[in-house]
């Protein structure tokens, strides 16, 4: 009776509170940086002594977290664009394609999601210092670009798999040019995927910390180096705001995603 | 299909063969294979060829105690991780779907939240003068403030925050997937709820449980941020050592091989796991 929701009995309020209990350890430090960014304490004392907008003023009036934070979107639009055309061929490729050894070099584009991301962050740091592309934008880019292409595969190749090819050839036997048939009909088919890809790939730039850090120049920061110079020299509230403004953005994303997945899967 | 249909893919220019790799072998062999290679042959030639790197590395207490520290901080993250997930796990697979996606949300903007953004609010909950402390001592739980920062515990519970939703999810696919039937036949022919939870759920969720496991495990062994932030100067962590070597140290030779001793652990763990669950599931299942 153990996977049985309503026989569960005495152990079925056990694991529900276990549940409701970890549920609130997962909420907490996101309610708690939303509620502490209207603090009035610099000090950061919890529960705050009362309530201010002072900090998020002072964010606005920052000119460098702006800039980074649009320094930030930049490089992540431009990596999911990178990352999800060149994964949407890779997929194809993977998942129609009859050659050997394509299981080995489906593990190869996907290793950069599993090796450690320190090890490729000198790796691409010493290399890019020989290269001449440390701190600049396309190299910026091209590291993210390595990091997000797993992310753009993945789903892809599985909204691929899971497409009927036959659909495709009985648009080629009508009379569409393969081509034709891969954008008219396969392409709208595994929009779905293709979307997943496109967040996910600009996520893994836009939150990229380690890579950056090391990418990173004093004309040339993402909004991650930014919170981690501040997070290293003190904790200022600014950070709480900052934060608060990515948890917003983060919800937004999110619905929008809900909403964009119900539309394209009707 | 007709054969010229399928000829007509075979030779088509859209990708269908290898051709469509190019991009993703150049972009990947040239920005991650010739670097990464290159850091392996810094590591035996910077600053004289040979193994002194790898020697120096092995043979300092020093260095041999970040070792030691980067795996029992993973494993013990990994165990709390892989006890506190399974509950939850289990109760999501069989709830009414309507709490379900409640708690995936939860577990949703949990993950996606930037990462810094996490950890800073366990560093300022954390503190001495932090929430926790002060709850606890309002509580009359304790009388001097725990040291919850700089130190394992902080770890712990930063990593295990991170990574839960990797545990979690996973998990709920292969609970989702056993046959309740099994459990019911148990039930009827007079197993206990803890007989039937001991040699029938857990036996059964067990593939999932040590591909999970194994997943957080790789993931914390080469964690950067989270025990640069929150951990102690005492119980450095590989990662962590290994960004000092090159940034502060500017010893690239010492660096390049303490990175490739973590590249090649990591890496052979990852082919286990592949191992336990099948390359395809593996990759998805990430």
């Amino acid at each position: 009776m153990l996977l049985d929701y309503d026989r569960l009995g005495w152990l079925k309020a056990a694991l529900l509170a276990f549940t409701a209990l970890v549920a609130a350890f997962l909420l907490l430090p996101v309610v708690f940086i939303v509620l502490l960014s209207f603090g009035s304490s610099r000090w950061l004392a919890f529960p705050p002594p009362g309530w201010t907008l002072k900090w998020y003023q002072e964010l606005f009036a920052d000119p460098s977290w702006i800039e980074a934070a649009l320094t930030s979107a930049r490089i992540a639009t431009m990596t999911a664009i990178l990352a999800v055309a060149i994964g949407l061929l890779a997929s194809f490729a993977l998942i129609r394609g009859q050659f050997r050894g394509r299981e080995v070099l489906r593990g190869l584009l996907l290793t950069p999601m599993v090796l450690p991301v320190v090890v490729f962050a000198i790796a691409i740091y010493a290399f890019f210092l020989r290269l001449g592309l440390g701190g600049t934008t396309i190299g910026f880019v091209v590291a993210h670009s390595v990091l997000a292409l797993p992310f753009a595969i993945i789903p892809i190749a599985t909204a691929l798999e899971g497409f009927d090819k036959s659909i495709e050839d009985a648009a080629i036997v009508c009379g569409a040019s393969p081509l034709q048939a891969k954008l008219r009909i396969t392409l709208p088919s595994i929009r779905v995927g293709i979307f997943s890809a496109a967040i996910f790939s600009f996520l893994a730039s836009w939150d990229e910390v380690v890579v950056a850090i090391f990418m990173a120049s004093p004309t040339l920061q993402t909004l991650p180096v930014k919170i981690w110079g501040s997070l290293r020299s003190d904790l200022t509230p600014v950070i709480a705001a900052a934060s608060s403004v990515l948890v917003a953005l983060t919800l937004a994303l999110m619905i929008v995603t809900a909403l964009l997945r119900r539309k394209l899967q009707t | 299909m007709s054969v010229e249909a399928q000829q007509g893919i075979a030779t088509s220019r859209i990708p269908s063969g290898l051709g469509g790799l190019l991009p993703a072998l150049i972009l990947v062999g040239l920005f991650f294979v010739v670097p990464v290679l290159a850091l392996l042959l810094r590591s035996v030639t910077d600053p004289a060829p040979g193994l002194q790197n790898y020697a120096a590395l092995l043979g300092d207490g020093t260095y041999v105690r970040v070792f030691f520290n980067t795996f029992v901080v993973a494993f013990v993250v990994t165990v709390v991780t892989v006890l506190v997930a399974f509950p939850v796990a289990w109760m999501l697979a069989i709830m009414p779907p309507a709490l379900a996606s409640i708690l995936f949300g939860i577990i949703i903007l949990s993950m996606w939240t930037n990462l810094l953004t996490r950890t800073y609010a366990w560093m300022v909950l954390l503190q001495r003068t932090g929430v926790i402390n002060r709850a606890l001592m309002g509580a009359g739980i304790i009388d001097q403030p725990l040291p919850l920062i700089n130190n394992l515990t902080g770890v712990t519970i930063g990593m295990v925050y991170i990574m839960l939703p990797f545990m979690i999810l996973p998990l709920v696919g292969t609970l989702r997937a056993i046959d309740p039937m099994t459990l019911r036949a148990a039930a009827l022919c007079g197993a206990s709820p803890l007989a039937a939870f001991r040699r029938i759920l857990l036996p059964l969720s067990l593939p999932g449980i040590a591909a999970g496991g194994l997943m957080v495990f790789v993931m914390s062994l080469g964690y950067f941020v989270t025990p640069a932030l929150l951990g102690g100067t005492s119980n450095m962590m590989l990662a962590e050592m290994i960004a000092q070597m090159i940034q502060s140290l500017l010893n690239w030779g010492l660096g390049s091989a303490a990175a490739f001793i973590l590249l090649v652990v990591t890496m052979a763990l990852y082919a286990l796991q592949l191992r336990l669950v099948g390359s395809k599931r593996a990759s998805v299942g990430a």
